[in-house]
């Protein structure tokens, strides 16, 4: 008797239905993320895994709150609580509301002094088909910046966005790539300088596809084009050492 | 020195006058915040575009390991027992606190991860010198880092020098915190007020129960925290200028202390600090070691978690302790190593 009248006194606390709701914005927006492959706007190849398991613990969290939110206490949600909630829920909104965008020209300017001079990549074999990586790892260490020398006037295939010189002639631009190891917060740049552009109005963060000969001048890797198309923003535009 | 543990959702007040209002214009402001994103094209200015990516990637990595972290963190509340911590917290003084730091190899996660772990020990009897040590410690030893520091130097000579150096500085700066701690804090201030989630339980609740209910709680009061830091870390990514460090890099004790600055703005997860650390070649090993052993223990999106899940002052004596004690050791290894 006495149970059936402590359950007749339970009723739903609204700190803790907003509590799951706020819980349960973050589990949308990770399965959101996980079924658009937007995740790869955010993190790396290496790190996408931490998104389904965001999901999973915060749709855990969120019913977990839910199944516990009936009372015998009174609990609106006071200013504090509205506040926090709101600050929780303001990231998802921004994630949500946002068209999908990437890095720009604007950051690698920022990114130069913090780690753009060399990518901190592993040392690799620049003995492949050659990518950003290799570039950047050949502007990193002498070993695979001599393999590269080795392969110079090769031809190769770069996809990037372009990133102008005030100084530079019309037909030059900085065709570059974020590296990204974790987060887009850990960005490195790899960056190549092309020359003998067909004409055309580049302008920043264009994306471009360009085919053309390779060549390593100092520190520098030059591409001496024979071609450019511009290309829509790739399904993962960071890549992972 | 105040390390108490503040409450994660603060007892809600007796009804008196008219309700609080407050959430409508909390509401209101979501939408709005939500209509200006669609409509005015925030993207369209590059320094908001960057400002916004990182720091929806900031949280977007680090919320899934305080997720991981609060989870662990609810498991030990509920399905380990107190008497457990009450055998550690019987081992001498002395063997506690190396104890802990090494304990820290058997937590995979990132910073982020350790903190709300280290609370729930504190709560459950371990000592607050020893939570603290197993919480720095952790995201600097544990095998993920280990290997990700590995790599990141592979093919320099400075390799072994880097990977052994942060795992031993790190557990000594780590423990040099726990001895500070343990030395001039009372042992119980670890354990401070019930959370709602504890005041919630009652004898017949059942165990899954109270794991959400732990859960869902330290989830909403550590996210709090890591989204204040993680806007101020992607502010200051975005505005620092970029010649802030370079000028530095060859002078001797500057170096140490412009990369430890550097660690605390960019916030790094730990697991991949090292491939940055690795492309900043004008600095020399020894600051780029300090970069690697500083970060993980404190910046500025910690900082946020430190002062909102502990105090201020709490947070004061990890920087102040960390800073000296990484710089020591890195100024040893620079005069060791050149």
């Amino acid at each position: 008797m006495s149970a059936v009248a402590a359950q007749a006194t339970l009723r739903w606390s609204p700190t803790r239905i907003a509590t799951a709701v706020a819980l349960g914005l973050w589990a949308a927006m990770f399965w959101v993320l996980f079924a658009t492959g937007r995740t790869y706007l955010y993190l790396s190849t290496r790190t996408s895994w931490l998104v389904p398991v965001g999901a999973i613990i915060f749709t855990a969290g969120a019913l977990g709150r839910l199944a516990t939110a009936r009372t015998e206490r009174h609990e609106p949600v006071d200013r504090h609580n509205a506040w926090g909630l709101g600050l929780m829920a303001l990231p998802v909104v921004l994630v949500m509301a946002l068209p999908p965008a990437t890095l720009g020209a604007y950051t690698v300017q920022k990114r130069a002094t913090f780690a753009g001079s060399a990518i901190g990549a592993t040392a690799r074999d620049v003995t492949g088909p050659l990518d950003f990586v290799d570039i950047g790892a050949a502007q990193s260490f002498p070993a695979a910046m001599d393999q590269l020398r080795a392969r110079a006037g090769e031809t190769i295939t770069l996809e990037g966005f372009v990133t102008k010189e005030a100084s530079a002639p019309p037909d030059e631009i900085l065709l570059t790539r974020y590296i990204v190891t974790c987060c887009v917060a850990d960005a490195t740049i790899a960056q190549v300088r092309v020359v003998g552009l067909p004409p055309g109005d580049y302008t920043n963060d264009e994306w471009l596809q360009v085919t053309g000969n390779v060549y390593p001048v100092g520190r520098e890797v030059l591409v001496a084009a024979s071609g450019a198309t511009q290309i829509p923003v790739p399904d993962q535009p960071y890549l992972t050492p | 020195m105040a390390l108490r543990t503040r409450t994660q959702e603060p007892p809600a007040p007796t009804p008196t006058g008219a309700p609080d209002r407050t959430w409508l214009w909390v509401l209101l402001g979501l939408l709005a915040v939500a209509l200006a994103a669609r409509v005015l094209d925030p993207m369209g200015i590059p320094w908001l575009r960057s400002l916004l990516i990182v720091f929806g990637s900031l949280l977007i990595e680090a919320m899934p390991f305080v997720a991981i972290g609060a989870a662990v963190s609810a498991a030990i509340e509920v399905f380990v027992p107190a008497s457990s911590f009450a055998k550690i917290a019987t081992l001498p003084k002395a063997a506690q606190i190396p104890a802990a730091a090494i304990a820290g190899m058997a937590f995979p996660v990132c910073e982020c991860g350790s903190v709300p772990v280290a609370r729930r020990l504190a709560r459950k009897g371990l000592s607050p010198a020893a939570a603290v040590t197993f919480m720095l410690a952790a995201p600097i030893v544990n095998p993920v880092v280990i290997a990700s520091t590995y790599v990141a130097y592979r093919g320099r000579d400075t390799q072994m020098l880097m990977v052994g150096g942060r795992f031993l500085l790190g557990l000594i700066v780590a423990m040099c915190v726990g001895w500070v701690v343990g030395a001039i804090a009372p042992g119980d201030l670890l354990r401070g007020a019930a959370t709602q989630a504890e005041e919630e339980e009652g004898p017949a609740e059942t165990r899954a129960h109270r794991f959400f209910s732990h859960l869902s709680g330290d989830l909403l009061f550590m996210s709090r925290f890591l989204i204040l830091g993680a806007l101020i870390a992607a502010t200051i990514q975005t505005f620092v200028p970029a010649t802030v460090a370079n000028s530095l890099a060859s002078l001797p004790v500057l170096s140490l202390l412009a990369m430890m600055f550097l660690a605390f703005i960019l916030s790094l997860c730990s697991e991949s600090d090292a491939f940055v650390a690795a492309s900043f070649t004008a600095f020399g090993p020894s600051a780029q070691l300090a970069f690697l052993v500083f970060g993980p223990m404190v910046d500025t999106k910690l900082a946020a978690l430190y002062v909102g899940t502990y105090s201020r002052r709490f947070f004061w004596t990890v920087l102040i302790v960390v800073t000296t004690a990484t710089l020591v050791g890195c100024l040893w290894i620079e005069v060791i190593w050149g």
